[in-house]
């Protein structure tokens, strides 16, 4: 049992690595010193029953603030953070988790297995409400069966959970329940973590300044005397900030590829790319005609050049995607099943259909949206369908989809650690995501065995049996992968891979 | 006078309460609904109604138009469901900075703007009035956010002069804040210049005209001396009433300026709640703003009736 032999007796042995491996090229780590990062979003707070999700601005602060039970390492394998250790039950319905012991919060109250349970307890207590709830409803609940032992009851397998807790998201990040409860509703602004950095100060809509937290518990790899960050909406004046010494790191994406681009030539810069799992995809009704009809569908799929797509909306940076996994996940398949791009091919299946093609898709009533609108529109017309493109708001788009009143809606399939959470939420038959309205006891016997099968090459190899199966029915398509971008001065070292698009700087340092 | 205050007072109410219809309904009625905004991919329908019951949106448009209103006189204007901050807390940190980008997007606007005025309308007709009039209707033209990022890309960027985006409060350091206002309020201004030095200036060539700046030509004052003393006064009338206006068009310019240069004032505060469909933070704030504006123009108003006797008597 492979995720069994994961646990506390290998623990030490990751300790040991991970201190030989920072231990040699030291020299070049400098300590000391505070950066300005540049960040989209103002960051509305911290309190996950306030906020409900945290945003790529929000991650980038938790990631300072707070820990997680574990961390990724640079292949995607868990690795201890404030657990040391963890073993799952022979059917990975159960984790237990032992707790790193001496741990504070920066408020001094101690973290244990009753604070983290606290944590869980508050988000899932229906009466909190939490939009966070969601995320978790796979977790039937938490115990602390002792002060340092954390045990997960989920209520499906996950061969894999502890990848699932491995950044400071709204579910992951631990909070002091003493100073969630001293302060009420003025928690949100002002959150304690165990993290390597304490919030000093926080001017709403400009600046965050986090310093380093003394008393981390692994305060040696932490560098930075100090993290200031700022919310700069604009895409020109945060690069033009970058480039006049105003911030010394700023988020990105492949939207403002102009940008992106020019960095990549300047030697004061560099461009920090990490192409996770997941994709921007799209799901056809297969209730509605014409998407009842396995031929439309792939005619539609074939359709698609991706590269030339690529060119019109991110000067050639979006990387196309032909599975729903991508470059980032550890899933990698020879024949993945992709149908090819075969103008010929698609007219002679929708001439073979017979009836004329004309459906509906929807598309965010934003710049971006009605740019891939029109270039679908475009690459359909060629094959001889006609596609109306039906502009809504985009916080209408779910709700559309819950409800199934859409023929064709764009999606996505974030960058998690493990494919099984999204592939089997949308594609087993009757999930509330399965978008498609597709039912096949094939694919969900592929699903099923996938979440319970411990040996990661035959995961693999389902998981690929999986993505074939899909491609060839076309009932989702998948457009380009999820790539995140961020851009520094050179100075700037150790950034870790942006995992689920984090920009994590709570260990980078400035030469 | 006791008398015209009252009743430009009373004039007030329905101006407000109109406002307040109008800020209501346009928030209630932007496209997309709040209650899928707040739960984006958990809005099953059944969640979907119970959070439409707990916020009140199941009712009709006017029963909550009127339990707002309410909440409003008692000075409650809500908290943001984003952030859990009143409107109150969130105008009171953000107010400074948008008023004190005001002043000096209007001090330069008047800077630039007095000087030239004066100068074209002394040799109105010349060269250099023509060169300016057109250089002026040519600025007019040039939208905010292009001269915002030109002036990065000059000032920050090429010469680093100044910091391209930030802020610091005026309280901590006044010398560093006025680092961080010179190029948010320079771009306002060179939106406002023309105007000021088009009105400035035909007022001015108007006056010049008048019998007795031709009686103080005779008696042989100093040319300089006539145009400053004689002439300014009389003509700047306008040009008071504009600037009393312009506040309104530095609010729309400062919603694009505080986000290219990341102030965090009140036109940031606007830009994020509509962008995140934080219905409370916006009606709240543009009810303020608008408020705010109704009353500025009142106590203009009321200067006027102190300079002009005529306007306090109702015979203008």
């Amino acid at each position: 049992m492979i995720a069994a032999a994961r646990s506390s007796a290998f623990a030490p042995i990751f300790l040991v690595a991970a201190f030989v491996l920072s231990g040699s090229p030291a020299s070049a780590q400098k300590a000391g010193g505070s950066i300005t990062v540049g960040l989209e979003l103002d960051i509305p707070g911290f309190d996950p029953l306030k906020v409900g999700v945290y945003d790529t601005a929000a991650l980038t602060a938790s990631s300072a603030i707070f820990d997680t039970l574990t961390r990724l390492d640079a292949n995607g394998k868990a690795q201890p953070k404030l657990a040391l250790s963890w073993e799952s039950s022979p059917d990975f319905k159960t984790w237990t988790f032992k707790l790193r012991p001496g741990v504070k919060f920066h408020d001094g109250t101690p973290f244990n297995a009753a604070a983290y349970k606290a944590n869980f307890d508050r988000q899932k207590d229906p009466a909190n409400k939490c939009r966070c709830a969601f995320y978790i409803s796979a977790v039937a609940s938490v115990e602390a069966p002792d002060d340092l032992t954390v045990v997960y009851n989920l209520k499906d397998p996950s061969v894999n959970y502890p990848t699932l807790v491995s950044y400071a998201n709204q579910n992951a990040a631990v909070h002091s329940p003493t100073a969630w409860k001293a302060k009420g509703d003025d928690y949100n602004r002002n959150p304690v973590g165990t993290g390597p950095y304490v919030l000093k100060s926080w001017t709403a809509g400009d600046r965050m300044v986090l310093e380093k937290n003394p008393d981390y518990w692994d305060k040696d790899k932490v560098y930075l005397d100090r993290i200031v960050l700022k919310p700069l909406p604009d895409a020109q004046s945060r690069f033009a900030s970058l480039q006049s010494g105003e911030v010394d790191l700023i988020w990105d994406d492949e939207y403002d590829a102009d940008n992106i681009q020019r960095a990549q030539k300047d030697s004061r810069l560099t461009v920090h790319t990490y192409t996770g799992s997941g994709a921007t995809v799209y799901a056809m009704n297969t209730k509605k005609p014409p998407f009842d009809d396995v031929r439309v569908r792939q005619a539609l799929v074939m359709a698609l050049d991706r590269k030339k797509w690529s060119q019109a909306v991110t000067n050639g940076l979006s990387r196309p995607a032909s599975n729903p996994y991508g470059d980032g996940s550890w899933v990698k398949c020879k024949d993945d099943g992709a149908l090819p791009f075969d103008v010929e091919k698609a007219k002679a299946l929708i001439k073979d259909y017979g009836k004329p093609v004309a459906f509906k898709t929807l598309v965010t009533a934003t710049p971006r949206g009605r740019a891939n609108g029109q270039v679908l529109q475009q690459f359909w017309k060629n094959v001889g369908a006609s596609m109306e493109i039906e502009q809504v708001d985009q916080a209408t788009i779910p709700a559309r989809a819950f409800t199934r009143q859409f023929e064709m809606t764009p999606w996505r399939i974030v960058d998690l650690a493990d494919p099984d959470p999204q592939m089997y939420a949308n594609f087993k038959t009757g999930s509330p995501v399965a978008l498609a309205n597709y039912s096949n006891p094939e694919l969900d016997g592929l699903l099923d065995k996938a979440r319970t099968t411990a040996e990661t090459d035959k995961r693999i190899d389902l998981y690929c049996q999986i993505t074939r199966l899909i491609n060839k029915e076309a009932i989702w398509f998948w457009t380009f992968q999820n790539t995140y971008y961020a851009i520094s001065t050179t100075k700037i070292k150790g950034l870790p891979k942006m995992y689920s698009g984090v920009i994590d700087v709570s260990r980078v340092w400035k030469e | 006078m006791a008398f015209f205050v009252a009743r430009r007072l009373l004039y007030l109410v329905p101006v407000l309460l109109a406002v307040s219809l109008l800020t209501f309904s346009i928030a209630s009625l932007l496209p997309g609904d709040l209650a899928m905004t707040i739960l984006a991919d958990q809005a099953t329908p059944e969640n979907l109604a119970a959070l439409r019951h707990d916020m009140g949106l199941d009712q009709p448009i006017w029963q909550r138009y009127f339990t707002w209103l309410g909440h409003v006189l008692q000075g409650d204007f809500g908290r943001s469901f984003r952030t859990g901050q009143t409107v109150l807390q969130a105008v009171a940190e953000r107010l400074p900075v948008s008023i004190e980008l005001m002043l000096l997007a209007q001090l330069g606007a008047l800077a630039i703007g007095v000087p030239l005025a004066i100068v074209c309308a002394a040799r109105s007709g010349g060269p250099f009035d023509r060169f300016m009039t057109g250089t002026a209707f040519g600025m007019l033209s040039v939208p905010t956010f292009l001269s915002a990022i030109l002036l990065i890309y000059l000032f920050a960027v090429e010469l680093q002069w100044l910091p391209a985006t930030g802020y610091i409060p005026f309280a901590e350091d006044p010398l560093a804040n006025l680092r961080f206002m010179v190029l948010p309020s320079l771009t306002l201004a060179l939106a406002e210049w023309p105007g000021i030095m088009r009105i400035l200036r035909s007022d001015m060539i108007a006056t010049l005209q008048e019998d007795y700046i031709s009686l103080a030509k005779a008696k042989g004052l100093k040319p300089a001396r006539i145009l400053f003393v004689h002439a300014l006064k009389p003509s700047s009338l306008t040009l008071v009433t504009i600037t009393g206006i312009n506040i309104g068009r530095l609010i729309g310019g400062a919603l694009i300026v505080e986000t290219i240069f990341a102030l965090p004032g009140i036109g940031r505060l606007l830009v994020g709640a509509i962008l995140t469909r934080d219905l409370v933070i916006l009606q709240g704030v543009v009810l303020l703003v608008a408020a705010g504006f109704v009353i500025m123009n009142f106590i203009v108003d009321l200067l006027y009736a102190v300079l002009d006797p005529r306007i306090r008597h109702g015979h203008a």
